[in-house]
């Protein structure tokens, strides 16, 4: 509102003013103003499912934290949503506008790493918390920055590309490793994963092989990895695509184990994969299939209750994004009332000293420190494959 | 400029310089996103609005722009400043390598190859990854800076919005310099832009160049501000929206980029609440933004607001111009010489030997009936084809098969058939752009405007007062009457002060009176020493002003001489109104009577745009009646065919046709209707076979007995039998005459109407045509006729109307008209 | 094996690029105008073919008919209210407004259809064919069958039926088509229809060796525009091919040099192809005349 004002007496009511002023048409904050609360996600585009998961998973978990009062004596959180196109331009303005017109005291990432890259210095200069839910990317957390504001409950993909050469090579006896991942960021971010893994673990890579998120057929590519003499396929991308991979790699015949990331418990792999869905083992912080714990028999209950085109844990769809971003939630309203405010610098301090907390995907000891800003490490990956529809830990 | 409207100019930057000091960090990003939209869209401005080319492949400068500064302040350690210059140019020199292969191509072919290369830009940073950083891109780029001194956020914007007032600036200076004239000039008629000396490659490769340079500057400055380049900020999207930015905002207009930038830059946030449900909104907002404003939102507001203060009206001031002294140059070529031209298309022989001289100071007259290849020997000496052998020798220098462009440069200027003026382009703009002989000057000229040069356009003012324009400079060329248009396009010739002057009918569709102006005028420039070539068919004009005359015919000439012994030569005669002896086709049976017309056409006027070309038409066919349409070229004949039939719409007065009123009806209706037009130049489907032809021409009917009416046809015009199975395409032109014919037979028409059918086909093949159209009377068909070959078309109609100047001058009986003189006159002139 | 599959492989999905890009091909021809979102169309056929098929479980011929016919009411509407308004006023922002059109078509699907890739089955693409140790399916042989007899059709439509030859007739001389009372606002519409039901037909048939989602439909239909582009847009078969050809040199770029080539390759290919043949590889040059 200052900023009306002081256009006003400076006297330039120009034609910029009228399209502008909308924007600014915000209103501080009151103490019994709810505590705002953002999301920068792709929410359209075809990364659309991700955004629609972690505001899912956010939502409920808000709705519970209001519906027992809220956080700082009874103020209750109001989530605020921006679209950011996987573009990172877009996503970095979309987080100067929660931070500086909605002024929110926390706000939460999306998929695309590129896109949270993007936003660490501005939320880092602007001393507004970030805390990433699914973007994987390394340097996200470990940015360099002093004091750092940015968190995350989530994979990162170092360590869970060191976790699947491992797995590989225990249960496959690896040797030669072919890689087949999606031509996007994040295929490129695990690329490096792969490539460092595989030199702690001894193991060749004898191929790199990209595909892009809408090639109908890979089997040119397949079929260069196995000309190479892959022993294990190691798989990186999203359900849709991943399935095409799945498809020509059954139609080639080629019997080889495939190792995946997380990626592909997106969307409805085994119905778009058939009966290749299997065959995948893969690596997964969170199930909704099997005996649940007490907060995720209550969480499957409020998301079945809440959204008609969930009917089982099936439809929990990524599951990864929707457990992430509950237990981020919880994790931040516990910090905000440790602050005592919604202040950036206390809020972070905050983070650095809550716990423990008995959350979904496990129970946090501590889960931030000074030093660590990852709530996950790779004691809370679990090796999974699907067993029909369900994902269920390999046996 | 007034004061005023400077004022109202710099109110945009200031009012962003204001609200930017009092804006939070998220209004100075979207501000600085309104900028760069802004940079990005004045580039695609110079492109789409000034040589008419669309891009969709902006993003790919706009990447290699912001690559290029995160890779130099980064990598390479080099300053901002420098990193940004380089940038820059780096952009635009890609956009001129880029321009190779994009200047053979136009529409969607050149769409697609911009396209390409937004794709190979993106995928090329994805995988060039040791340069870029790969997918994930380049962080901590850093901040601007100048002599040590970091920018803070505002300064950083405060740049921004300098940058996009600049290049804003930059734009609509250049707009109105030489440069830009002459993008716009090229856009509008390349063939014309050439024969002035402008030299297309070139201005568009610099178009590409220019363009891909503002893109360059907008990603040169992203790079710091975003602090964070990677691919997936250069998707193929953000293409669309560059060109929205210029659709919606206004092309070729100079805030256009502005007003667009500030839609695509601000509607997305005010719609950020919808978070999921933007882009729809945003998608079905700008379907609304281009169904109202088609012309883009500043595109409608200057016409909704009309032209204001750009008119000149001082056109009574001095004007110590003088014409002469500027059109008399000094050391000119005083003759032109061509010898053994000929030139063929397909097999075809459209000159053959020819061999004539034109003197400096006196008009050279080319004629001949249509066909004869008159325009082709003027396309020849212009430089717009390549003649097969022969010379063309202007002084000392053979211009023969040299680019016009280059003819041009060597003091040839020409006006066209269909005037090719810059229509877009003012009145006065279509000479300054002329004045420069094609050469367009360095920096200053480019960023003067023209308008601005008082000599030059005193100059320019002086010339139209020369050629008799009497009309405001200020206007836009497509605006002008007929008449003016062919004044301009003079004076528009002159002002490359040409040595040789070459019009090719300039009198085409003007009045007489308008045709008497020309008279003097042409006197006046050969009289400044100008070699003036003239072709044209109205045979008043041509006899009065010409010194020496050539005929052709057939692409041969037949005669050359003085207008006196011109028109008296028989063989002239003779290929104009064809043999004297024209067998005797006239009808045997009773004429029948003309009381209860089928036809009937009342006070029709129609033309196209100013000046009517059809005046209070009164004209009748009665019932298995035989009438013809005579005049000459550009009397409006195929004017008042084309109105008949539904092409030419809309008219005014009446037209009814066996009771129903069809003034306002579609071709398509009219011709189910049963009013059925032959037309002009035969148009038969090349594609397709002789059958499909005449089956298609029963296309409205359903009682089409197929192989019985194709018998039917084949046996009326045997030629087709023999040609059956070929395209009719392959078709000689008498064939294809027939072909065109037995098309509009097979409708069953209860009028057929036929358009120059005669024309361009051999003597041989004209007499067997009106055999066929005196069998058709005959038969009791009603016919309308329109052909040049007066004699020939009243052999076998039973009665006539000539047109002159778009309108019925005389009527009567076929055998009446053939006694009476002014027919002849009609075609021939010597009425003056 | 590899150069073998990958030209298997290529034909397929050529044959789809083909088959979208004979839908430029026929707008273009008769109105110099084409729907720039036909990627959009072809999602629109697959989506309503899944909802209608599989969703709400009506028998899947069924559900092809009614995916077709919706496809042919959205190019009715994409001509008639997205290309008209500009292209009868001599405006060239049809080709954004098509763009934009496309846009609403998809965040519409988006938010009715889902989120979520699903898969459409197919017999056809249960159990693969052995050739040596390649397995191919069913419907990729019928792919490109399905695209060659549909071109096929094309031709044998336009030169054999009335409304066929009325629809060459206004490719190539409207006015003269006018004359002979043929409706060319008329033909313009129904070229668009076609051409939409066209994409529906890839969409279909692509679908289950894809899947169904909101944007399957983007990056086809830029090809397929490089297809029809190539091809030069005015010649069906040109088209046809120049999408079977672009088709095989994605696949055997990728299986030779690698998948990091392919995008870089063949649209580096395309612009080197339009350089020496402005008018695209089957296409005439248009003559100009003073």
């Amino acid at each position: 509102m200052s900023a009306i004002h002081s256009i006003s007496r400076r006297g330039f009511v120009a034609v910029l003013s009228g399209f502008v002023s909308a924007i600014v048409l915000s209103v501080g904050a009151y103490a019994a103003d709810p505590v705002k609360i953002g999301l920068v996600a792709a929410l359209s585009g075809q990364s659309a499912k991700s955004g629609e998961a972690i505001t899912r998973g956010l939502t409920v978990a808000i709705e519970e934290i209001n519906s027992k009062g809220g956080v700082l004596g009874g103020r209750k959180i109001e989530l605020i949503r921006r679209d950011d196109e996987s573009n990172p331009a877009k996503g970095q303005i979309a987080a100067r506008e929660l931070i500086f017109k909605e002024k929110v005291a926390v706000f939460f990432g999306g998929l695309d790493s590129p896109v949270s890259l993007a936003i660490v210095p501005v939320a880092n200069k602007a001393k507004v918390p970030f805390i990433g839910v699914w973007a994987a990317a390394t340097p996200i957390t470990r940015n360099g920055a002093n004091p750092n504001y940015v968190f995350r409950v989530s994979a990162v993909d170092a360590i869970v590309d060191r976790a699947l050469m491992q797995y590989a090579k225990k249960t496959y006896s690896t040797k030669k490793a072919g890689l087949i991942l999606i031509n996007n960021p994040w295929g490129e971010s695990n690329e490096k994963g792969l490539k460092a893994a595989s030199k702690i673990e001894n193991v060749e890579i004898v191929g790199i092989e990209k595909f892009e998120s809408k090639d109908v057929d890979v089997v040119p590519q397949l079929l260069r990895l196995k000309k190479a003499g892959a022993d294990t396929l190691f798989l990186v991308a999203n359900a849709a695509p991943g399935a095409q991979m799945m498809k020509s790699l059954g139609r080639m015949g080629w019997d080889v184990p495939v190792v995946s990331h997380w990626g592909i418990s997106g969307g409805r792999f085994p119905e778009l994969a058939g009966n290749m869905a299997e065959k995948v083992h893969f690596v997964q912080t969170y199930s909704f299939f099997g005996e649940q714990n007490e907060v995720g028999k209550k969480l499957l209950k409020r998301l079945i209750d809440k959204y008609d085109d969930i009917k089982g844990p099936e439809d929990v769809i990524p599951p990864v994004g929707v457990a992430n971003a509950y237990d981020a939630m919880h994790l931040v309203a516990m910090a905000i009332d440790k602050a005592g405010s919604t202040d950036g610098d206390a809020i972070r301090k905050a983070l650095t000293e809550i716990g423990p907390y008995n959350g979904l995907i496990k129970n946090y000891d501590k889960p931030f420190t000074d030093d660590n800003h990852d709530a996950l490490s790779h004691n809370d990956y679990v090796m999974v494959r699907y067993y029909g529809n369900q994902i269920k830990a390999v046996k | 400029m007034t004061p005023l409207k400077l004022a109202l100019s710099l109110l945009p930057a200031v009012a962003a310089i204001g609200y930017a000091s009092v804006a939070n960090s998220y209004e100075l990003y979207i501000l600085a996103t309104v900028g760069f939209y802004t940079m990005v869209g004045v580039g695609l401005n110079i492109l789409l609005g000034l040589t008419g080319q669309v891009s969709l492949g902006h993003v790919g400068f706009y990447a290699i722009g912001a690559y290029a500064v995160a890779i130099l302040t980064t990598d390479v350690g080099l300053g901002f400043w420098p990193s940004l210059i380089f940038a820059i140019a780096l952009t635009g020199v890609v956009g001129i390598l880029l321009s190779i292969p994009a200047l053979r191509v136009s529409g969607p072919y050149l769409a697609m190859i911009t396209i390409a290369f937004a794709f190979i830009i993106e995928h090329g940073a994805v995988e060039w990854r040791e340069l870029t950083g790969g997918a994930n891109g380049m962080m901590n780029i850093p901040p601007v800076s100048l002599f040590g001194f970091e920018f803070s956020e505002l300064a950083t914007i405060y740049l921004v919005i300098v940058m996009t007032a600049l290049t804003l600036f930059l734009y609509w200076r250049f707009a109105d310099g030489t440069w830009g004239l002459a993008m716009r000039a090229v856009r509008d008629s390349e063939v014309a832009g050439q024969s002035l000396g402008l030299n297309p490659v070139m201005i568009r490769a610099a178009a590409f160049g220019l363009s891909a340079m503002a893109a360059g500057l907008a990603g040169g400055l992203f790079s710091p501000i975003i602090a964070f380049v990677s691919p997936s900020s250069f998707s193929f999207f953000q293409s669309i929206l560059f060109l929205l930015v210029v659709i919606i905002g206004g092309s070729g207009t100079v805030f256009g980029p502005l007003v667009g930038a500030l839609i695509v830059g601000l509607l997305p946030e005010f719609l950020s609440d919808f978070a999921e449900y933007r882009l729809l909104f945003f998608g079905g907002l700008l379907l609304v933004v281009m169904w109202l404003a088609p012309a883009g939102i500043v595109g409608a507001l200057t016409s909704w607001l009309g032209r204001g203060d750009t008119r000149i009206p001082d056109r009574d001031r001095e004007n110590d111009v003088d014409v002469d002294a500027f059109l008399s140059r000094e050391a000119r070529a005083d003759q032109l010489n061509v010898a053994d031209l000929a030139i063929s298309f397909g097999g075809v022989r459209a000159v053959e030997s020819l061999d004539f001289t034109a003197k400096a100071g006196k008009i050279t007259s080319i004629i001949g009936p249509n066909g004869a290849g008159k325009t082709t020997v003027l396309n020849v000496i212009g430089g717009f084809y390549k003649p097969d052998r022969g010379t063309v020798r202007m002084g000392d220098v053979d211009l023969a098969g040299k680019p016009s462009h280059v003819v041009s440069r060597a003091g040839v200027s020409r006006t066209y058939q269909t005037t090719e003026l810059f229509g877009d382009l003012t009145v006065l703009e279509n000479l300054l752009v002329a004045l420069g002989q094609g050469r367009l000057g360095g920096f200053k000229s480019a960023l003067t405007h023209m308008q601005s040069d008082a000599q030059a356009c005193s100059q320019c003012e002086a010339l139209l007062d020369f050629v008799g324009f009497k009309g405001d400079p200020g206007v836009l060329a497509k605006h002008l009457a007929h008449v003016d248009k062919r004044l301009v396009e003079i004076a528009r010739a002159l002002a490359t002060r040409p040595d040789m002057l070459l019009l090719d009918e300039p009198a085409a569709g003007l009045s007489a009176q308008d045709t008497e102006l020309l008279i003097p005028l042409l006197r006046k420039i050969a009289a400044a020493g100008v070699i003036v070539i003239l072709v044209e068919h109205d045979m008043g004009l041509v006899m009065e002003v010409s010194d020496h005359i050539i005929v052709l015919d057939a692409g041969a000439p037949i005669a050359a001489g003085r207008p006196a012994a011109i028109r008296k030569n028989k063989k002239v005669r003779e290929a104009y109104l064809g043999t004297g002896e024209v067998i005797d086709r006239a009808r045997q049976t009773a004429i029948p009577e003309a009381d209860r017309p089928v036809l009937d056409i009342s006070q029709l006027v129609a033309g196209y745009g100013a000046a009517p070309v059809l005046q209070d038409i009164d004209l009748k066919v009665g019932e298995g009646e035989f009438v013809t349409v005579l005049g000459a070229n550009g009397a409006g004949k195929s004017t008042l065919m084309r109105a008949l039939s539904g092409l030419h719409r809309p008219v005014e007065g009446r037209i009814l046709f066996i009771g129903d009123d069809i003034t306002s009806w579609n071709a398509y209706r009219v011709a189910r209707r049963g009013l059925v037009l032959v037309p002009e130049g035969r148009q038969v489907f090349p594609e397709l076979g002789v059958d499909d032809n005449i089956r298609l021409g029963a296309y409205a009917r359903d009682d089409f007995d197929d192989a019985a009416e194709l018998e039917e046809m084949l046996d009326r015009f045997p030629a087709l039998r023999q040609r059956r199975t070929s395209r009719a395409g392959l078709l000689s032109g008498g064939e294809q005459q027939m072909l065109a014919i037995a098309r509009g037979l097979v409708a069953r028409p209860d009028v057929i109407m036929l358009d120059e059918p005669s024309l361009g086909l051999a003597p041989a093949l004209i007499e067997d045509l009106f055999s066929v159209l005196a069998e058709l009377r005959d038969e009791e068909r009603t016919i309308l006729l329109v052909d040049q070959m007066a004699a020939l078309a009243l052999s076998v109609a039973d009665r006539g109307y000539v047109l002159e100047s778009g309108r019925v001058v005389h009527q009567g009986s076929a055998k009446d008209l053939k006694k009476d003189k002014s027919v002849e006159q009609a075609y021939l002139g010597g009425g003056r | 094996m590899l150069i073998v599959s990958s030209i298997i492989t290529g034909l397929g999905l050529g044959s789809m690029y083909g088959l979208l890009a004979l839908g430029f091909y026929i707008t273009y021809s008769v109105s110099q105008t084409v729907n720039f979102a036909q990627g959009s169309s072809m999602m629109l056929g697959a989506v309503i073919c899944y909802s209608v098929g599989v969703t709400h479980g009506w028998p899947m011929p069924l559900a092809m008919a009614v995916a077709l016919l919706v496809c042919a009411g959205w190019g009715w509407i994409v001509e008639r209210f997205v290309v008209r308004p500009f292209a009868s006023r001599g405006s060239n922002s049809w080709l954004m407004a098509t763009v934009a059109a496309g846009i609403v078509l998809e965040n519409v699907v988006l938010f009715t259809f889902g989120k979520e890739p699903r898969s459409l089955p197919s017999p056809l693409a249960q159990e693969p064919i052995l050739i040596g140790d390649l397995g191919i399916y069913p419907l990729q042989f019928l792919i490109p069958v399905v695209g060659l007899a549909i071109a096929f059709g094309l031709h044998i439509v336009s030169k054999r039926t009335k409304l066929g030859k009325a629809q060459l007739a206004v490719v190539q001389n409207p006015d003269a088509a006018r004359l002979l009372g043929i409706d060319v606002k008329r033909a313009i519409v129904g070229a668009f229809m076609v051409s939409t039901v066209f994409a529906g037909v890839a969409g279909i048939l692509i679908a289950p060796l894809f899947n169904v989602a909101s944007d399957m439909g983007t990056l086809f239909g830029i090809k397929a525009f490089a297809v029809a582009i190539i091809g030069g847009i005015m010649s069906p078969w040109g088209v046809m091919i120049a999408g079977l050809a672009y088709g095989v040199v994605e696949a055997l770029v990728t299986a030779t040099l690698g998948s990091v080539y392919t995008q870089i390759m063949t649209f580096a290919l395309v612009i080197v192809v339009l350089a020496a043949m402005p008018n695209g590889i089957f296409g005439k040059a248009e003559v100009k005349k003073v």
